[in-house]
């Protein structure tokens, strides 16, 4: 178990950095999408060695959520946005640098967390691992300059944050999962309606033009 | 009770969906008459020290939860009263709907014993709310409604990593094996295994949860949203954000502090809000000088009482919680009657800039006093309830052995009070516009009320509410 779910981690936190350095939207997708079925499969792997049945039944949800409901409501709000819609030209080098930065620090922060003496988990391991990739998807969102590029910092977070559940956890109980899943949907279709509203008022979805409120 | 409690809302919100004019309207009297009916039903029984549960324990209501519920439903009460001169044309459906789903979320997240469920319902409380941030669709509510559910939705998401630690170091205490106790997200398992979870996982995941649930409860550096949402949301909608969602983030945070607190000694989680609660202070001390705006106004209003809550249970103690849950209170219904008033200001004066509004009292004598009085209320000058509080929270500060903590909220609070002294005295007084009174008297009994309710607080505790708050209180301080 120990070894599938390393590697799985591993392998997600790589798209993740892919991800950082990507600037076409459509190809941020792709990859948010990769990301999710690896860590679909993480799920179902812990779920399956683990003996979790409801925890294969939350991946395979999950699965169907990131894979498919949410892309084609990114593609759809994406509709009509340029391929490259961020001053073309930016050099992707430096985020891809502080990027790097933020799996050192995920280890500093989480490495005490998870080897605990009394409890090494089999899969410990990729608990830092998901928390680099949190910490990513935060800086996605944080550093994004237009609405697209936030939320999809903000679904790799999340995707994060349900892959540090799995192997800290092996699962939240039901009833928290699926509300996450209800909160997740929820939100990014409320963003595609503030996303279309805000093309028809700004003509873009640039964030820097979202300025009338300040101080 | 509970479940009637909580379904009513949310029945009234699947209603007020579908209903239209007049029935809306009625319909939206209803719902709010039984909502508060059945709040207070279940908040006085459980201030009575009788707890409640539902749902094989996934809903409990203990004193603590029951005061919560008290100030939620008193607090939708009044924001609902107002309601109504908001919710017409295409919106009305969306708007009684919303509102009603609103106020279902946040009596959810403080009657569940469970902290994921509690989870859920917080971020549930961002979405409802979002639309009706976003109700006048004008491109600075759409800019409040975006930075608001972003900014909102990454806080929680945070708060959710707090959730996930808290729940690993419960299983991780049983020996490396994934073995979770039955019902190991409940507050209760938690709160009886305490003693026993690792302080490494606990602390960080405090840090976590503090900023997730601060984020809603808008303490500094996370307030960055509560300004734009809470001045561009309809005025009943602010008052319900600024007057209760806030203290129920807060309240988030009060449940899962005794339980770092028993794992990784009272100190850890005290300093963290202490330094918060004074940030919160200084950001509202600096802004309330040079507000502009008098809706941001009130909200930066909100930062600062917000910190002074967060002071109050970072100083601990009886004193010091006792003091944070009676301004909970205290604010809830003083910064609601201001806010309803600010919406009444704006709908005779047409602008919100500071500068677009004078002669309050001669143009609208009933609005402008009461504005006056809420204001001074907000202040913290006695006779309201607010100074009580206030003393409350300071003395436990002093009491606890700390100086510099609540000798620099003292200074701060001086400065917000000028700041705010200021800006009201330049809405009050000077030549009066030529515009129509249009506020009827009796529209402003529950507002008239609640001012009365803060005065009786302020002078001499209506008989019960000591023995209440102790209640509450030991739910948490034992």
């Amino acid at each position: 178990m120990t070894a599938i779910t390393n590697l799985l981690a591993f392998f997600a936190l790589g798209v993740t950095l892919v991800l950082v350095w990507r600037q076409s939207w459509r190809g941020r997708v792709r990859l948010f999408v990769v990301q999710s079925i690896l860590l679909g499969v993480l799920a179902a792997a812990v779920g399956g060695l683990a003996r979790r049945p409801a925890l294969v039944l939350v991946a395979a949800i999950f699965l169907l959520v990131k894979t498919w409901l949410i892309p084609r409501v990114l593609m759809r709000m994406a509709a009509g946005a340029p391929l490259r819609p961020v001053r073309p030209g930016r050099s992707s080098g430096i985020p891809v640098l502080v990027a790097g930065g933020l799996v050192v620090i995920a280890y500093v922060i989480m490495l005490p967390v998870s080897t605990l003496p009394a409890a090494a988990l089999p899969t410990h391991g990729a608990m830092p691992l998901a928390f680099a990739m949190a910490l990513i998807g935060l800086f996605i969102c944080v550093t994004g300059r237009d609405a697209l590029g936030q939320v999809t910092g903000f679904l790799v977070f999340e995707n994060a944050i349900f892959a540090l559940g799995v192997v800290a956890t092996y699962g939240m109980p039901g009833l928290v999962e699926a509300g996450v899943f209800l909160e997740v949907l929820v939100v990014v279709l409320l963003m595609e309606g503030v996303v279309v509203q805000m093309r028809r008022e700004h003509d873009s979805l640039d964030v820097d033009r979202l300025q009338e409120l300040r101080g | 009770m509970i479940v009637l409690m909580l379904v009513i809302p949310v029945t009234a919100a699947g209603v007020l969906a579908l209903a239209r004019g007049r029935v809306a309207t009625a319909v939206h009297a209803l719902a709010t008459l039984l909502m508060l009916t059945s709040g207070l039903t279940v908040a006085a029984r459980a201030l009575r020290g009788v707890e409640a549960t539902a749902f094989g324990g996934v809903l409990r209501v203990d004193a603590l939860s029951g005061w919560m519920i008290g100030v939620i439903v008193l607090v939708a009460g009044l924001a609902a009263a107002e309601a109504p001169r908001y919710a017409h044309g295409s919106g009305q459906r969306m708007f009684y709907a919303l509102f009603h789903l609103m106020v279902f979320t946040m009596l959810l997240a403080v009657s569940t014993d469970d902290v994921g469920v509690m989870w859920v319902a917080v971020e549930g409380t961002t979405l409802a709310s979002v639309f009706l941030v976003n109700f006048e669709r004008s491109r600075a509510s759409l800019e409040a409604a975006y930075k608001y559910l972003l900014i909102c939705s990454v806080g929680i998401a945070i708060a959710f990593v707090g959730t996930v630690l808290i729940y690993y170091a419960e299983a991780v205490r049983q020996q490396g094996v994934v073995e979770h106790a039955a019902q190991g997200l409940r507050w209760t398992t938690l709160l009886a295994l305490a003693p026993a979870l690792s302080p490494r996982v606990l602390q960080p995941a405090f840090v976590f949860l503090v900023i997730g649930y601060g984020t809603k409860a808008g303490l500094a550096p996370m307030h960055t949203w509560l300004p734009d949402a809470h001045s561009e949301a309809p005025a009943p909608v602010s008052a319900l954000m600024s007057g209760v969602l806030l203290s129920v983030g807060a309240y988030a945070i009060l449940r899962f502090k005794p339980i770092v607190d028993a794992a990784a000694g009272p100190l850890f989680a005290a300093r963290i809000l202490i330094v918060l609660g004074v940030l919160s202070l200084a950001v509202a001390a600096a802004f309330l000088w040079n507000p502009g705006n008098y809706k941001r106004m009130l909200a930066y209003s909100s930062v600062e009482h917000i910190g002074l809550v967060g002071l109050g249970l970072g100083f601990g103690g009886v004193l010091g919680v006792s003091g944070a849950l009676l301004h909970v209170a205290n604010h809830g219904l003083a910064k609601s009657v201001v806010f309803l008033l600010a919406g009444r200001i704006r709908a005779v004066y047409g602008t919100v800039e500071l500068s677009g509004v004078q002669g309050l009292l001669r143009a609208l004598p009933v609005t402008g006093r009461g504005f006056l009085l809420g204001v001074l209320a907000l202040m913290g000058l006695p006779p309201f309830g607010l100074f009580t509080s206030e003393v409350m929270i300071f003395a436990a500060g002093f009491g606890a052995g700390h100086v510099w903590a609540p000798a620099a909220g003292l200074v701060l609070l001086v400065i917000a009070f000028g700041g705010l002294l200021r800006a009201a005295h330049a809405m009050l007084f000077g030549p009066p516009p030529h515009v129509a009174p249009t506020a009827s008297g009796l529209s402003a009994v529950p507002m008239a009320a609640a001012l009365a309710a803060l005065v009786l607080i302020g002078l001499a505790w209506p008989p019960g509410l000591a023995a209440a708050l102790e209640l509450a209180t030991r739910a948490i301080v034992r």
